[in-house]
């Protein structure tokens, strides 16, 4: 895979982000004018000078006011039926995290873009951008704002003996078609600690080293549904719901997953999807 | 309770000795609050004690802080002059065990679930952090103690005249829960894997937890001490109302993922009928669904 334009944002953004955002409870909380300013900037490393235009009504971020629990915050995004179909890139940016662009979904041309929903890592009390990318360049932001903390350093690991023995396994749920014409909706659940390498070994005085998903590839009949970069603000056992239509739903078709983490290594699973009932 | 520790803190002898009960011969336990932690309470909220043999005393959760492992050791200090040969730490949560260091110089075992230590690793940074944030000048001397003697399926520990039998559990109120038999008296101490008035924390798997609730039950004994509530209830009959409570989550949170609600909403759902039955209902009952959904949405 090649270096994305992308990908060298993120790495900046952790290198020049991680200070301030690690800083502790003590400091003021961030005025206003701060937040805006903020944004701005991360608007410029991810962009550039590219122009990103408000997305009004066009674009919605659907999430808890008040997370009840910061490493597992649910996100969806919701991209309106008139564009949705010109949407190929989802980005979507927690202001105030470590490591703020959480997700870069590139979308295939079969993709259902009006929703796409995961679970994020939260650090601090923040705005939530998310961004949408048409294929001809055009950017449409949307913001929302989020009381949750701590949700990056937050221990995660429940069970670890249990984690360890299904790390890398997945688990697809299908939603009902009501009709054959319907784009097909789906759940992917994938079994990964996720780690952010922010929680510290105490007997050791080392951090605990990162790992998490880098790539996430969905294809059905080997076309693309989305490609996702990400890295550690997605929740430990990373969960996202996405559509795709399919050119020929009255036959039976083959959705597959393909991960690659930070520490190489590589996962996939297929599933089958009916074909649709005729109407 | 605001114990004062006084001098530096290798210095123990001015400290006042934290209330403790006499619950069976030889058997001390002090009742936690049923609070958050904070600077108030010395995050003294959990049920702890110490139990005395013919040779030896053993230490049954150091505590909260620093702070109030130190006021446990005087009410050790003022009932026995055997050595403390043991400190039981029954699983990795701060109200537990985070008093440890206030007894390091009576150099005992510490002795955890195998467990424990990959648990502290993955989380003993950040609870040192959050309690240094929460209880402030409080905290002071609190350190993590990781475990010197590991329990991965039994362990007898012998302190004179006095058998303690400690068992480590399979994934319930933590993945790292110990528990400990009394023989003398038939006294078991569950610590965490027995909540009573305060809403049970699922930090492990709700699923092992009634696993383990089921094995726990068929073991008779004259009395029992939780890890929060009174410090003595009668066994099994007071694990009634936390099987319920964690039956009733399980119950909900599956038809909640079957119909489709999300995460975030599904707690509104959970339980309801469970609210009046529990204090910090509100505080805790949300992270317990997001836990309890996080792992029934892989059945």
């Amino acid at each position: 895979m090649g270096v994305t334009p992308s990908m060298l944002g993120r790495a900046a953004l952790v290198f020049l982000l991680l200070g301030s955002a690690l800083s502790g409870p003590a400091r003021a909380e961030p005025t206003e004018a701060e937040r805006m300013a903020r944004w701005a900037d991360l608007r410029h490393a991810i962009f550039g000078n590219r122009v990103v235009e408000d997305a009004g009504d066009l674009v919605a971020i659907d999430a808890p006011v008040r997370a009840e629990d910061a490493a597992i915050v649910p996100v969806a995004i919701r991209v309106a039926e008139m564009l949705a179909p010109e949407i190929r890139g989802l980005y979507l940016v927690i202001d105030n995290n470590p490591s703020p662009l959480a997700a870069h979904l590139i979308l295939g041309p079969i993709a259902d873009a009006r929703e796409m929903a995961t679970r994020v890592r939260i650090d601090d009390y923040t705005y939530l951008h998310a961004v949408a990318e048409t294929a001809d360049g055009r950017l449409y932001a949307a913001a929302r704002f989020i009381k949750a903390a701590g949700g990056c350093s937050a221990p995660a690991g429940k069970d670890q003996a249990l984690a360890l023995e299904r790390l890398g396994k997945m688990k697809l749920s299908l939603a009902d078609r009501s009709r054959p014409d319907e784009p097909i909706r789906a759940k992917l659940l994938i079994s990964h600690p996720n780690s952010s390498g922010l929680q510290m070994d105490q007997a050791t005085r080392n951090y605990i080293r990162a790992d998490f998903m880098q790539t996430l590839d969905v294809t059905y009949n080997g076309q693309q549904v989305f490609r996702l970069e990400s890295d550690i603000a997605i929740s430990e056992d990373p969960s996202f719901n996405f559509g795709f239509r399919s050119s020929n739903p009255g036959t039976a078709g083959v959705i597959k997953a393909e991960i690659l983490d930070s520490s190489q290594r590589r996962f996939s699973q297929s599933w089958p999807v009916p074909a649709a009932a005729q109407m | 309770m605001a114990a004062v520790v006084l001098g530096t803190p290798a210095s123990h002898a001015e400290t006042a000795a934290l209330p403790v009960t006499e619950i069976a011969s030889g058997i001390f336990v002090h009742n936690g609050v049923h609070e958050e932690a904070s600077a108030a309470n010395d995050d003294a909220i959990a049920n702890i004690g110490f139990i005395i043999g013919d040779k030896a005393a053993a230490v049954i959760d150091p505590g909260g802080s620093f702070a109030e492992g130190s006021a446990l050791r005087a009410a050790v200090r003022a009932r026995t002059d055997r050595p403390i040969r043991y400190v039981i730490l029954t699983h990795v949560h701060p109200d537990h065990i985070f008093g440890a260091a206030a007894f390091r110089d009576d150099h005992p075992d510490f002795v955890g679930h195998a467990k424990l230590p990959g648990a502290l690793a993955q989380r003993g940074d950040y609870y040192v952090r959050r309690l240094h944030e929460t209880l402030g000048a409080e905290a002071t001397g609190t350190e993590i103690v990781p475990p010197t003697v590991l329990v991965s399926d039994r362990l007898d520990l012998d302190l004179g005249g006095r058998l303690l039998t400690l068992r480590a559990h399979g994934p319930a109120h933590t993945d790292n829960d110990l528990t400990v038999f009394d023989q003398n008296t038939r006294t078991f101490w569950l610590a965490d894997l027995l909540f009573v008035d305060r809403i049970p924390v699922i930090d492990g798997s709700l699923v092992g937890w009634l696993k383990q609730l089921d094995e726990l039950t068929t073991i008779s004994a004259d009395r029992a001490v939780p890890g929060h509530g009174p410090v003595s209830v009668p066994w099994p009959a007071a694990a009634e109302p936390e099987r319920r409570y964690l039956e009733a989550v399980a119950h909900d949170t599956r038809a909640a993922i079957k119909s489709g609600i999300g995460i975030a909403n599904a707690y509104r759902q959970v339980a309801n009928s469970e609210r009046g039955n529990w204090l910090l209902f509100d505080e805790y009952h949300p992270r317990n669904v997001t836990a309890s959904y996080k792992e029934l949405e892989w059945e």
